[in-house]
């Protein structure tokens, strides 16, 4: 009897067939299978909380940006209270798209098609020849505005979820919010976009690029060979910096905290513990962090959080299910380091291409000079022409296309590097702690997580 | 449709300097010595000769590619956008970028290496003050084919270039790469445009 909570394929394949749980593998055909797409638009993109820019594009009432929520365009306004609004960017008339621009700032938005016009709040103001009601009377005017989306400002970043009734953007976050607190929460004023998000496609599915955003270590030492072999991150030898703590949770969410003290030799008495806050930070302080807002990041953040930024920051995960961190080190050859944060979200275009989005940010309160030169070495490093980045890009369309062979499709990506290492007894932190180098654990939370939406009720 | 409606006379996203200022005439021994310089460029770039490349580049180089952005005819202008770019480069940048391919077995983003070709066309080059220096816009058409992939990629752009002759040729000193996506086809830009 078939089971009716339970997704199935229409050949019978059961989600749990393809992520088997026991031996931590999962068949290849998840990868790209068309019919399992059409299920992850609905039940994954249609029920998470998911990123779409920071407020800091939409500073002034009126402001707007258009965005993709899975495969749909939304439109996100600046209200005249200061509130944010996201929207399904739809014409209830017919269909349209109604804003076509990418940003800009208007009172109104007008469907281009019949003259449907809304408030920037969404609601339905009128069509043209009000006299003769294109509207008709079969509907009252309230039902007649923009599909409004559930929205929500974190540390000024916009998220929002098509799921009205679900669980709190905090209950989404759940314990891993300690950790994403140290990185977006840290400062007064927090964040700021420095531009809109580079935007590129990559003919691969969405899945390749968002599992190896839960902190996948490994493909460091391998695909990104070239940070030692020329760039000498780590004088040459990847390995040192792989050891740290991973963090995690059953919600798909991770990030990788790695001791500033295994990645450079300025940092070495970060370990015997007689350096102050203020001489660490002056020597290499977080990224995007300078030693002035010491003071800030005390007000900001708990004793045991600041300890762990400035020891041992989250430099990269992700936040299921299509957001990659990067808060890195860039070391120069002069001994001066560089420190860049960026945010990635994979956005699902078929099953066979995403897009990259790539948003640049800085803190607030950070001089001129720290932002210009974090956003410059971003781009050198990170998204569309990154030197690091751009290795990654050349690999997901393989793993895409390879999923489709008769043979190919029942191969299995494997995550069976356990962690075995207990945490550190003075860990100061929640959540899922993986203590030593490098696993595959958060990874397998990420499909954990994934399996679980795909397996809810529509 | 009334045809006296008023349209912007000048919508170039790029610049606001009038169309035919210094205009070096095509075919012009100038015109042909920059139009030489670009197609040699466009062919040590396919051929992957980077170090080439490179030593026609000038050490105060800069090398931009802003974002795009769809905005309406009237914000024209805004539909480039010059704080986050997919290229922000110097020549010593663009040396570390060339290196990274050169001189390691990793760069996997280009080895095995794309197969280009980058059309070149529709030059124009403006004469400046110093009468060694030259503006010069240029269209092109880049084609890129990875692995087994049948279907061509396409960048196209228009690029802003000032070249400087220099007793032993010419050299690139500034350019900036106006895309025509917002969102580009290419997966990356790992090589140059």
């Amino acid at each position: 009897m078939l089971d009716r909570t339970r997704t199935t394929l229409s050949d019978g394949t059961t989600i749990d067939d393809l992520i088997n749980i026991e031996t931590r593998e999962v068949q290849l055909r998840a990868i790209s299978d068309p019919e399992l797409y059409d299920i992850e638009m609905r039940k994954v993109f249609g029920k998470t909380w998911l990123l779409l820019g920071h407020e800091s594009e939409i500073p002034n009432p009126g402001d707007f940006i258009t965005r993709l929520m899975g495969s749909d365009p939304v439109l996100i306004t600046r209200q005249k209270d200061g509130s944010i609004r996201v929207m399904l960017n739809v014409c209830p008339h017919r269909g349209m798209r109604v804003c076509t621009a990418d940003a800009g700032n208007a009172k109104v938005h007008t469907c281009i098609y019949h003259g449907w016009a809304f408030k920037n709040d969404g609601d339905f103001i009128g069509a043209p020849v009000a006299g003769e009601k294109m509207h008709g009377d079969i509907l009252p005017k309230e039902k007649l505005g923009l599909t409004q989306a559930r929205s929500h400002l974190y540390g000024g970043l916009i998220f929002a979820t098509w799921n009205l009734e679900g669980p709190s953007f905090d209950e989404f976050l759940g314990e891993m919010k300690w950790y994403y607190d140290m990185l977006f929460c840290r400062t007064d004023k927090g964040l700021e976009a420095l531009g809109p998000p580079q935007r590129f496609t990559i003919k691969a599915n969405w899945k390749t690029a968002c599992e190896q955003s839960a902190s996948d270590g490994f493909h460091t030492l391998t695909l990104h060979r070239w940070l030692g072999e020329f760039a000498k991150f780590g004088d040459g030898d990847l390995t040192t910096s792989m050891y740290g703590t991973e963090v995690s949770s059953l919600q798909g969410h991770s990030l990788r905290c790695m001791p500033v003290a295994n990645k450079f030799k300025q940092a070495a008495g970060f370990r015997d513990g007689n350096l102050t806050l203020e001489e660490k930070l002056a020597i290499v302080p977080p990224p995007g962090i300078t030693k002035e807002m010491l003071p800030e990041l005390i007000r900001n953040l708990s004793p045991e959080q600041l300890g762990l930024l400035v020891d041992s920051p989250p430099q990269v995960g992700g936040m299921f299910p299509n957001v990659l961190i990067a808060f890195i080190y860039v070391p120069q050859p002069d001994g001066e380091i560089i420190g860049l944060t960026s945010l990635h979200t994979y956005i699902p275009k078929g099953p066979d291409e995403l897009e990259f989005c790539n948003y640049i940010l800085a803190e607030k309160d950070a001089p001129e000079e720290h932002k210009q030169k974090a956003l410059q070495f971003a781009v050198r490093m990170l998204g569309t022409s990154g030197m690091v980045e751009q290795d990654d890009s050349d690999t997901w369309p393989h793993i895409t296309q390879t999923a489709k062979g008769a043979a190919a499709r029942n191969v299995t990506m494997k995550y069976q590097a356990v962690c075995t290492t207990p945490p550190r007894p003075d860990w100061p932190g929640p959540a899922l702690v993986y203590e030593g180098f490098t696993k595959d654990d958060t990874q397998w939370n990420w499909w954990l997580a994934y399996r679980e939406l795909m397996n809810a009720p529509a | 449709m009334t045809m006296n409606a008023v349209i912007p006379t000048d919508v170039s996203v790029a610049s606001d300097a009038p169309f035919r200022p210094n205009r070096v005439p095509v075919g012009s021994p100038a015109y042909n010595e920059i139009t030489e310089f670009l197609y040699e460029e466009a062919w040590l770039l396919d051929e992957i000769r980077l170090a080439e490349w490179v030593a026609r580049l000038d050490v105060d180089l800069r090398y931009t590619c802003p974002v795009r952005q769809t905005r309406p005819l009237h914000q024209h202008a805004q539909s480039i956008v010059r704080t986050v770019m997919h290229f922000d480069e110097t020549y010593a940048s663009i040396r570390g970028r060339v290196g990274r391919i050169t001189d390691t077995r990793s760069a996997w983003a280009e080895d095995p290496p794309s197969r280009t070709r980058r059309l070149v066309t529709n030059i124009l080059v403006d004469s400046t003050d110093d009468p060694d220096e030259f503006e010069v816009k240029s269209y092109l058409l880049c084609s890129r084919s990875r692995f087994e992939e049948t279907n061509l990629l396409f960048l196209s752009c228009v690029r802003h270039d000032l070249l400087r002759r220099y007793d032993d040729g010419i050299k690139l000193a500034r350019r900036e790469i106006i895309v025509d996506q917002t969102v580009l086809g290419f997966p990356n830009l790992a090589i140059f445009l």
